[in-house]
């Protein structure tokens, strides 16, 4: 399944809706599907927010295939802004304190719920975001 | 630009106040909340409960605006809970630590009780 939409907030919800409803398809448990629409909403909102800038004349695609038992999505932007590690998450204490931005957990969130994910190399200068998330048939 | 539905509205309850939250918490729903919270600290709140539909959705947007009230709540010696909030965001909030600041109830009534009880 593939999916394209417009580099606007809010567009994350119908690429989470449409991803949740093949993953349930597919026979994907409740709780997984749940994880699976909250990585995939981060991932899309890095896109958006991130790699295209917020500018609405760019493009999101997600694609997904699945298979077996997992489901792997692939978020792909076209790169204004090219992924850079910050390093490690900051703590809510920090945060709480003032000695660390709010925001910046999307990352975190998607590496504690899906089972894979990370950006992978891209011949077309997009960031191209891959999470992938194992479930029990039911 | 989808811009999310998001309501948000208080009301005060055995001394507890509530802010109800019907909708979704991103980054759109800033103003909205931080006014409701701004409003009841205005009336005296000591005590203060985040009131969730068990079908919303949060993101990581969403979350850096409650990590904002918890530096309030913690500035005005506020307790603060949250109920209504589905199993998957009851861990999603435990992920991100926001449950060490703001108790995490399953819906209202064991809010209230918890509020009373710690009283």
């Amino acid at each position: 399944m593939e999916l394209s939409f417009p580099s606007e907030l809010g567009y994350e919800k119908i690429a989470r809706e449409a991803v949740a409803a093949f993953a349930h398809r597919l026979g994907c448990d409740r709780e997984r599907v749940e994880d699976l629409k909250t990585a995939l909403s981060e991932a899309c909102i890095n896109a958006i927010e991130h790699g295209n800038r917020d500018t609405p004349g760019l493009r999101v695609d997600v694609s997904c295939i699945g298979a077996g038992d997992r489901l792997e999505v692939e978020v792909h932007d076209r790169g204004l802004k090219r992924y850079e590690s910050s390093g490690t998450v900051a703590s809510i204490d920090l945060k709480l304190r003032g000695l660390a931005p709010r925001r910046g957990m999307g990352l975190m969130m998607i590496a504690q719920l899906a089972d894979e994910a990370g950006f992978t190399e891209s011949a077309d200068g997009g960031n191209h975001f891959r999470l992938v998330v194992y479930f029990r048939k039911l | 630009m989808l811009e999310d539905e998001l309501s948000v509205s208080t009301r005060e309850r055995d001394g507890v106040a509530i802010i109800d939250l019907v909708g979704d918490v991103t980054t759109f729903a800033e103003e909205k909340i931080n006014s409701a919270y701004a409003q009841v600290t205005g009336q005296g709140a000591k005590h203060v409960l985040l009131n969730f539909r068990q079908n919303d959705y949060i993101n990581s947007a969403g979350i850096a605006i409650l990590i904002g009230i918890v530096t309030e709540v913690n500035r005005n010696s506020q307790k603060l809970a949250v109920s209504g909030l589905s199993q998957h965001f009851q861990k999603i909030f435990r992920m991100v630590g926001l449950a060490q600041y703001a108790d995490i109830y399953q819906d209202e009534d064991e809010a209230i009780k918890g509020f009373t009880t710690a009283a």
